[in-house]
């Protein structure tokens, strides 16, 4: 069964960009703008893997994170932080992985092939 | 709550997860915020002669020189200074560092000081890396009559807002004091007040350490100290929890911010003594909370020691 990521973050073109790679991995793929967006896209969609932001208009990421981590089916989804802030390996302590912006795409397709499978 | 700020910063990148928290918070909650930089120790009375804290070296302090620190400062935190757009001013003065920072809270009426607990730039040296704080902070978090929000590591950076308050009580007359503060702050975040007690085994009588009922009698009784003492005066705000557990206080309450996701926590600082650095290896509670957390602490004075820092 085809894979489903979401992405949370409120820069089009990093979720244009952030869309093209999985797409053409293979993986299928939804959208949240913010983090109040994320929680009723996640219970609609429940995707198998998260790429967060962090600093984000409505609702930062980390803020996300804590109601995600509220909710019992989908407290255990990995989540990789995707973030120009620096020290954004601190943000989350649970997150897979926290990669920089502007990152490397086949560092990022690696960690998603290692938590999720193709 | 918080009309001023006063951010202390070595302009060093030791300083970046301060200076986040410092510009997140005057912006978020519309308050001025004082820059203050002490860029050297006078080498003699009267003398035009600095040592500059970051290098050691004598530098002739003239205007060029002022400008060329203020300029860097202004270059370090320009970014933050556009986004933000919050009324500032950046204060550079010599001297001690701790009794300027004082200094600069007493006359410009602050009524929070963000600093780091980080001073070093040197990676060896660094107080973070010997667990012990810096001195400078050690001295404004004892003697400030405002509270003193501290940031120890990058992790305890401002991640979007404060919803989640811990408060730590070891039932000191400091804490009362804390509490206050907390409980005030909690209603103007309208955020989650988690307070929380740590109860020692590391240091108490063996039957205390030895028997898990002796601790959970404790346990029980703790929390109900707590509904006594701090619930009865929240005015029927029903968003807190209650929280004992055992072990090592501050590691229990590193843990404990950690798991709860607290934005801040609050902690009364009541050390009465300030112990040389080679004695302070694992120095207080609220000290070693500050270099561990994954949040910044704010540390709020005895009322007494306030009373009489006010009347001097």
């Amino acid at each position: 069964m085809t894979k489903k990521i979401m992405i949370v973050d409120d820069d089009p073109v990093i979720v244009k960009y952030l869309e093209n790679i999985f797409k053409n991995s293979g993986y299928k793929t939804c959208v949240a703008r913010d983090g109040s967006e994320g929680m009723k896209i996640v219970k609609k969609e429940n995707p198998d893997l998260i790429t967060l932001d962090l600093e984000m208009p409505e609702e930062w990421g980390p803020r996300f994170y804590r109601k995600l981590s509220k909710e019992k089916p989908f407290k255990n989804i990995p989540v990789i932080v995707i973030s120009g802030l620096s020290g954004n390996q601190y943000a989350i302590h649970k997150a897979v992985a926290s990669l920089t912006k502007p990152f490397d795409r086949n560092v990022l397709l690696k960690i998603v092939k290692d938590t999720i499978g193709e | 709550m918080f009309k001023k700020i006063l951010f202390a910063t070595t302009g060093t990148p030791s300083c970046d997860a301060a200076a986040r928290v410092a510009f997140e918070m005057a912006k978020r909650y519309n308050t001025e915020l004082f820059i203050i930089n002490i860029f050297g120790i006078p080498s003699r009375s009267f003398s035009q002669v600095i040592t500059d804290l970051r290098t050691g070296d004598e530098i002739d302090l003239h205007d060029d020189q002022l400008a060329k620190i203020k300029n860097k400062l202004e270059r370090r935190y320009k970014q933050q200074i556009r986004d933000y757009n919050t009324p500032h001013e950046i204060v550079l003065t010599d001297g001690i560092p701790h009794t300027e920072i004082l200094r600069a809270a007493r006359k410009n009426e602050i009524d929070l000081i963000v600093m780091g607990a980080r001073t070093s730039t040197q990676e060896n040296t660094g107080a973070v890396n010997r667990h012990i704080v810096g001195r400078t902070l050690q001295s404004v978090a004892r003697s400030a009559r405002c509270p003193v929000l501290i940031i120890g590591r990058a992790a305890a950076s401002f991640w979007g807002g404060i919803s989640n308050i811990v408060f730590g009580t070891d039932f000191s007359k400091g804490s009362n004091q804390a509490f206050e503060f907390a409980f005030n702050l909690t209603k103007m975040f309208n955020a989650s007040l988690h307070i929380f007690h740590a109860i020692d085994i590391s240091s108490g009588p063996f039957e205390f350490t030895k028997n898990q009922e002796v601790i959970e009698d404790r346990i029980r009784e703790v929390r109900g100290m707590i509904r006594k003492r701090y619930i009865s005066k929240m005015e029927g705000y029903n968003d807190y929890e209650i929280d004992v557990w055992e072990g090592i206080p501050y590691v229990e309450i590193v843990k404990y911010a950690r798991e709860s996701f607290a934005d801040l926590i609050v902690m009364a600082h009541h050390t009465k003594k300030m112990a040389p650095p080679e004695e302070s290896v694992f120095g207080s509670n609220v000290e070693q909370v500050v270099l561990r957390s994954n949040a910044p602490v704010i540390s709020v004075n005895h009322p007494a020691r306030q009373k009489k820092i006010d009347n001097q």
